[in-house]
């Protein structure tokens, strides 16, 4: 689906100065649920702002089903971490929704019945009259998810999407998402720091080190559906956890 | 003490900017130099293009020569007055009272703003009187000021008095209303006088709002100065505009528009730089230095 | 309740007593100038109601309506040009700078010789005068623009001409009304004066005629006519505001437009932005230009 091989980034008119992002291998498979796992200032939000072709990367190849990315993809969706900056407070949620959809040469009733879709997906569906900032952030955040499914993308990247809320509306948000992805049958590619949401959501946990290189890899081998309290008391999911723990403990040391 | 507390407290993280800005290394000087410099060149050749495309409208006879001779003309004209005396003397005609009428309407309009804003009663009773004289149309006024004081410097002062007088009165009022309540507060809790809160707190913290209503004040102040001298024929830059237009002096008039504001322009300016010395301990101004 | 009946009486008590004082005074004194109320308030009656309306009043409305209007078309769309191209800002910026410094009224005779005494002299001395807080305002309000909306614009393969309508100018607006709030200070300022030269009709040639006759009750009922006129174009613009900007008064948490500090830092918007991550300034900190 995805494939990234010997990504380079650096910042700045110098090609020898130091790079955001060194040297990054990794590969997605279709349908795949990945989460990429570090700490803040190891170069993830460049590496996605690359992989979506938001900004030009200066070596190495990234292509999205078969396609070299050049400039954001046709089928990729992107959900930003602050909600509030990405959703535009003018228009109402279901026209935020809808907004994208225009452009994307769907016909209007299509788009309507997408944008419905997507907001009952998420919950939402009798909130559609409403403005952003009347609602709380875990439901804008909600509204951020459905404008990326109504959007019908094969992948979408998520940029630490429930940082900033609480952790109560950050668990339903979680479980959310994983049921909108089997119901949409799409890749995600999801950034956290977080040690518990990666393993939760994912099926493969990449650990990235600055400058964001694949540091370790593992697979998640915990049954679907997950469960917030039965899948976290597996000893799988604690014996994960340490070893993720130790392999960005170990990357910071080093670095 | 709580007060220099505050004071060496806010201006801390300016001193380690510069410090850390003094550090980094010449490369980047050397780009910031280079970006300087290109900055300077995109804005000389804006000028230049402006300039140019003018005078190839006037030679080509796209714009008539009858009443647009070609800008080089007016530039000699603006060089031949630049070295006479009449010229400095209209400049000083305006600005006079330009000058008279801020500095009175500030003499009055500071006192009434500060016990409008520190008394919330006295506030509430003139908001409407206020809210009613700031949106009215300044100009109006003029033949009631022509009537009353003639043609001459009295009148422009006049109508300057009563149009500036709203600007700098609201923004002290704002700014004296703005002082941090938590500071205020400190400043009564160890037991400062009256007078001493005032000039130590009140004063200090509206001042860089006293600055921005002055700015406001002065390029209006100019707009009615000229407007006096150019409807009325008050002595000045405006009117002799008027006689240099009347005379089918052409090039005179565009050079003496250009004079009128450059005027503004360097009013401006200065003023600008006031605001900002005032404004330095001020959050937004600290954001930029720390960027 | 019975406090704020109180605080009502006291904000009219002053408008009140100044009415009063004024009317019994001129009655008394019997000043040439200042005329009693009573007979300013007949010739109102018989010159506003409706004799003169057609012949001054439309004719200044027109003009100050289309000189406002291209004020703000032409004001925005090279506002967002220069607020999208640095480049084009930069080389901009002296010219802009001194023609925003230049008193509009020193233009008026180069507007009579460029279009002879008719209304398009008048409007193009209200456009150049009410332009430049528009124009200003409207770049600060460009490059405010949340880069994160714009990154999900361009995430989402939205084009440049949607970009513009849908993103940017909403997200610059209400930068652009706190400019179009002072420039129709501005342009009202400018009808009157344009008026009261080389003109036959309008108010600003009301005023000045009834002035230069020494029909002086006649000019005070122009004056008055004038600030009415400036009162309520003001509060009809802060409805428009209002409606427009919903979103925003909504977003704020603002009951309405705040009359505020007009510009934090006096700046001129070619300057460096401010770090600040707010995208757009509190809504009372927002003209770029002072309100002329």
């Amino acid at each position: 689906m995805l494939e990234v091989s010997h990504l380079r980034k650096v910042y700045g008119p110098d090609p020898s100065a130091a790079p955001a992002v060194a040297d990054l291998d990794f590969t997605v498979g279709d349908q795949e649920f990945v989460c990429i796992l570090g700490s803040s200032g190891c170069g993830k939000t460049t590496m996605l702002r690359c992989l979506s072709g938001l900004i030009p990367f200066t070596a190495g190849e990234i292509t999205l089903r078969g396609k070299p990315v050049t400039g954001p993809p046709e089928d990729m969706a992107f959900v930003f971490q602050d909600y509030s900056r990405s959703l535009l407070p003018w228009m109402t949620v279901r026209r935020n929704i809808a907004f994208p959809l225009r452009y994307k040469g769907v016909e209007r009733n299509d788009a309507r019945r997408a944008t419905e879709e997507a907001l009952e997906a998420v919950g939402l569906a009798d909130r559609g009259d409403r403005y952003p900032w009347q609602l709380s952030g875990g439901m804008q955040q909600r509204v951020a998810i459905a404008r990326a499914l109504a959007y019908r993308p094969r992948i979408l990247l998520m940029d630490e999407p429930f940082a900033s809320v609480d952790a109560q509306t950050r668990s339903g948000l979680e479980d959310l998402l994983l049921r909108v992805k089997e119901r949409y049958g799409i890749t995600v590619l999801f950034v956290t720091h977080d040690i518990d949401e990666a393993i939760y959501l994912g099926d493969r946990v990449l650990v990235l080190r600055p400058p964001a290189t694949v540091g370790h890899a593992v697979t998640v081998d915990l049954p679907r559906p997950r469960d917030q309290v039965l899948t976290k008391q597996e000893p799988e999911f604690a014996r994960l956890r340490g070893e993720l723990f130790a392999a960005i403990d170990g990357g910071s040391v080093a670095a | 003490m709580s007060l220099e507390g505050t004071a060496t407290v806010t201006s801390a993280p300016r001193g380690t900017a510069r410090a850390n800005l003094a550090d980094t290394s010449g490369s980047l000087r050397r780009l910031l130099g280079q970006r300087w410099l290109r900055d300077l060149g995109l804005k000389v050749s804006g000028v230049l293009v402006v300039l140019l495309a003018l005078e190839a409208c006037s030679r080509t006879g796209l714009l008539s020569r009858d009443w647009f001779p070609p800008i080089t003309d007016t530039y000699v004209e603006l060089f031949k007055l630049a070295a006479g005396q009449p010229l400095w003397t209209e400049i000083g005609r305006t600005l006079s009272g330009w000058g008279l009428g801020i500095a009175l309407a500030t003499v009055l309009a500071v006192p009434c703003g500060i016990l409008l804003g520190s008394n919330a009663t006295a506030y509430r009773m003139t908001r409407v009187v206020i809210e009613f004289c700031r949106p009215v149309p300044s100009v109006a006024l003029i033949p009631l000021a022509v009537l009353v004081y003639g043609v001459g410097l009295e009148m422009k002062v006049f109508l300057i008095v009563f149009v500036t007088f709203w600007p700098i009165l609201l923004q002290v009022i704002y700014g004296v209303q703005d002082v941090d309540p938590v500071v205020r507060d400190t400043a009564r809790s160890y037991g400062l006088p009256a007078h001493a809160r005032f000039l130590r707190v009140t004063l200090p913290s509206a001042a860089p709002y006293i600055a921005t209503g002055l700015r406001i004040a002065s390029a209006i102040a100019l707009v009615l100065a000229v407007t006096a001298e150019l409807v009325v024929g008050a002595p000045g830059l405006g009117q002799s505009i008027v006689v240099a237009q009347s005379n089918a002096n052409l090039p005179r008039m565009y050079a003496l528009i250009i004079v009128t504001g450059l005027v503004g322009w360097v009013i401006n300016l200065a003023f600008q730089a006031i605001e900002r010395r005032l404004l330095k301990w001020h959050p937004s101004q600290r954001q930029e230095v720390a960027q | 309740m019975n406090r704020r009946v109180l605080g009502f009486l006291l904000e009219l008590a002053l408008p009140v007593a100044v009415l009063v004082g004024y009317g019994v005074w001129a009655s008394r004194a019997q000043s040439f100038y200042f005329p009693p109320l009573d007979e300013i308030g007949r010739y109102f009656g018989e010159l506003w109601l409706f004799d003169r309306v057609g012949s001054d009043l439309v004719p200044s409305l027109t003009r100050m309506s289309a000189g406002y209007l291209a004020s703000v078309l032409v004001g925005v769309s090279v506002g967002l040009l220069l607020g999208m191209s640095r480049v084009l800002r930069t080389a901009a910026e002296p010219v802009v700078e001194f023609l925003r410094a230049l008193p509009a009224p020193a233009l008026i005779p180069f507007s009579l010789l460029l279009f002879g005494s008719g209304d398009s002299s008048k409007i193009f001395v209200i456009v150049l005068g009410a332009v430049w807080p528009i124009l200003l305002n409207t770049i600060d309000g460009v490059r405010g623009v949340d880069s994160q909306q714009l990154d999900m614009a361009r995430a989402y393969r939205i084009p440049l001409a949607a970009r513009i309508w849908r993103i940017i100018l909403p997200a610059a607006g209400p930068r652009i009304f706190a400019g179009m709030r002072t420039s129709l200070a501005i342009a009202i300022i400018l009808m009157v004066v344009s008026e009261m030269v080389a003109s036959s009709n309008g108010l600003g040639y009301f005023v000045l005629e009834q002035q230069r006759s020494f029909a002086i009750p006649e000019m005070w009922t122009g004056i008055i006519l004038l600030g009415v006129l400036g009162y309520v174009l003001n509060w009809l613009f802060l409805r428009v505001e209002r409606r427009v900007l919903a979103w925003h008064f909504g977003l704020k948490g603002l009951a309405g437009p705040a009359t505020g500090r007009t510009r934090s830092a006096g700046r001129s918007p070619f300057g460096k932005r401010r770090a600040s991550p707010s995208p757009t300034p509190a809504h009372s900190s927002a003209s770029s230009d002072g309100e002329v």
